[in-house]
């Protein structure tokens, strides 16, 4: 009896011991864990992390009043959007001794000039993602959008194919393919782009933008549309499971959506002072590093670059190359007109 | 005997005021909601504006005029209402033996059994599609399994996951015990005398099923229905994960007003909608529920 009363101290008493706390509001698999565990101990705190799967469910989320969160990883039109609602609270770059490793061109972006509340974090592409193996035995060669989108590839590789399960990315990357540009609002571009899709799907599996990771590994899946640094991760494990296919991935030749991802911190942080230690701990250039080497993103930090692995560097689809870059464009902010239309189009081909 | 009344109602008035508020309140507010313009960042826009002294209200019909503008809605509707009725005749035609078997075994095996069926529940939802999802995996052993089956007598394979068909399967798993516990329950007080009597009288087994077991299940039959039918016409994450392209239900298209799309007032509408059918879903039930004893 002793004993259980002890024990249940023990359980009221923990609060006590209760370290300090950030919560962290990021994409999914978007952090290096070395580096997260680096920073508890440095701190003697603890990251309490909740992962999103897209920019509009986070922004539903926020903005719906989910509180609480010291950190946010935001993609540039979400930035732009949660500035103008008055969400974000305004960096104090004095605690920031690491912002001089950034590279100037990932600053001063249109979506918050002069980086009053925000600063990169990382960026990744949309892209396509493939079994190097499967796609060789049917003869795909994929360079295009085509491997998604055209029925004549997708016929030899129906079932195996899966896209992204949100409307502003699969849109993006139809409206790529017929030469438009991903911001393009233009309802009859919209449709062409819609008919590119409904003309494609019957050949996807399925819309999946939160276990296509696995779905490539495992072999389920041979086409995906996703982030580039999902497809760093899948091409690892793949390769760390010793399957007998190699998972590869191509930055498509019309162009794809760059996200530039970067760090806030929401007015209604309860810990303001950590989130600003946390920032500066990533600004760090091996931390920054740890970003790109173990989670397979782009890198806008320039003191990160001497610790990123070599292979790495030279792949265009994560550290695109100025003739590269000219085809990439980031999303931008869009109002409630654009949103509906864009819905209804895409509940109809969830429809068809 | 005034007095005992009255502590009866005074007993019962806070669970009722609980389900009420929380019932009527927000129902009116999405009613309202679905009158209104959305915020051009989600939420709503405000329903007046004050300008030059004046007000002028903000409201529309528009967003009830997106919902019979086109016939997708409609579609949906009748496709979600379709997978639940599929779903709770699955669900019924299983529980029912069940249920009888539970209700007529030993008090000793009874307990266990009823144990056996709510076991699921400790384990978390989404980790039950999960399972499902590693169980219809296209490299799992089952779909293998059948496949090398069909290989033998030459018939092309198949695939399990990303199908309505794995969509169903899985919302009858989910929702089987919610049919099995209301049956039993009814089941169990059903008087054996009566089925003896009837075998006297010389009744076959069907007949006697047909005339004694099932009209006294009606109200356990009508119950579990509501219990199935109603969330699976709701039901939006055994869609999302399961039913790849084709298997969407109208839940998902109210999610995305919510989140995708930050379409408060449409996502009220197709709510108000959904509410309303399963509203006239429970009358039509309890109506015919009523209806057949009438007649028995």
């Amino acid at each position: 009896m002793k004993k259980i009363l002890f024990l249940l101290l023990l359980l009221l008493a923990s609060p006590v011991w209760a370290v300090e706390e950030l919560h962290m509001f990021n994409w999914n698999d978007y952090i290096s864990t070395d580096v997260v565990a680096d920073f508890e101990q440095t701190y003697n705190c603890k990251v309490v992390q909740d992962y999103y799967s897209g920019t509009e469910e986070m922004m539903a989320k926020l903005l719906a009043g989910a509180s609480g969160y010291d950190l946010v990883i935001p993609t540039q039109n979400a930035v732009q959007a949660l500035i103008q609602q008055g969400f974000l609270e305004k960096l104090d770059k004095g605690a920031l001794a690491n912002l001089k490793n950034l590279d100037p061109a990932f600053l001063n972006r249109s979506y918050d000039p002069g980086n009053i509340y925000s600063l990169p974090y990382a960026y990744t592409t949309t892209l396509i993602g493939f079994n190097e193996q499967r796609l060789k035995e049917q003869g795909i060669e994929p360079t295009s959008w085509a491997v998604i989108f055209d029925p004549a590839v997708l016929a030899k590789i129906k079932g195996k194919v899966t896209v992204m399960d949100d409307a502003d990315e699969l849109f993006g990357a139809a409206l790529k393919y017929l030469g438009y540009s991903v911001n393009d609002v233009d309802e009859k571009h919209l449709r062409e782009a819609q008919a590119v899709i409904i003309k494609a799907k019957p050949y996807w599996a399925a819309f999946n933008s939160s276990s296509y990771i696995k779905e490539l590994t495992v072999g389920n899946i041979w086409v995906a549309h996703g982030y580039s640094s999902d497809m760093v991760q899948a091409r690892n494990d793949a390769l760390a499971a010793k399957r007998n296919f190699m998972v590869n991935f191509i930055l498509p030749k019309e162009g794809a959506i760059l996200a530039l991802d970067n760090m806030v911190i929401p007015q209604a942080a309860r810990n303001k002072k950590l989130a600003h230690l946390f920032i500066d701990f990533l600004l760090d250039g091996k931390n920054a590093a740890g970003l790109s080497n173990d989670v397979g993103a782009g890198n806008p930090n320039k003191a990160a670059l001497p610790f990123i692995n070599a292979d790495l560097k030279e792949l265009t689809a994560i550290f695109p190359d100025q003739q590269t870059l000219a085809t990439l464009e980031t999303l931008e902010a869009t109002n409630a007109k654009v949103r509906r239309l864009k819905n209804t189009l895409w509940t109809e081909i969830k429809l068809q | 005997m005034q007095g005992k009344a009255w502590s009866k109602y005074l007993l019962s008035l806070p669970p009722l005021t609980y389900l009420l508020v929380f019932f009527a309140v927000p129902t009116f507010i999405m009613l309202f909601a679905s009158f209104r313009y959305a915020g051009e960042y989600g939420g709503l826009a405000p329903w007046y504006l004050h300008e030059h002294g004046r007000l002028s209200l903000e409201l529309t019909l528009e967003n009830w005029q997106r919902l019979v503008g086109t016939d997708i809605y409609l579609r949906l509707f009748a496709k979600s209402i379709s997978y639940a009725v599929i779903t709770t005749v699955l669900c019924l035609v299983m529980a029912f033996p069940l249920a009888l078997v539970i209700a007529r075994s030993g008090h000793r095996y009874r307990d266990l059994l009823l144990l056996l069926v709510i076991l699921p529940f400790w384990s978390n939802f989404l980790v039950r599609i999960y399972a499902w999802m590693i169980i219809f995996s296209p490299v799992g052993a089952l779909t293998r399994m059948i496949n090398a089956l069909l290989d033998l007598v030459g018939a092309g394979p198949i695939t399990l996951m990303y199908s309505p068909t794995a969509v169903i399967v899985c919302l009858v798993y989910v929702h089987l015990p919610f049919m099995v516990l209301p049956l039993y329950a009814n089941l169990e007080k059903h008087d054996p005398a009566l089925l003896d009597a009837a075998q006297d009288l010389g009744a076959g087994q069907w007949r006697r099923f047909w005339l004694i077991t099932w009209p006294l299940a009606l109200p356990g039959i009508t119950a579990g229905s509501i219990l199935v039918f109603i969330p699976v016409l709701g039901m939006f994450a055994v869609p999302d994960l399961l039913g790849g392209t084709t298997g969407i239900m109208i839940g998902n298209v109210i999610k995305q007003q919510f989140m995708e799309s930050r379409d408060w007032p449409f996502g009220s509408v197709l709510s108000m909608v959904l509410t309303a059918t399963a509203v006239a879903v429970v009358l039509l039930g309890v109506r015919l529920g009523q209806g057949r004893k009438g007649r028995g």
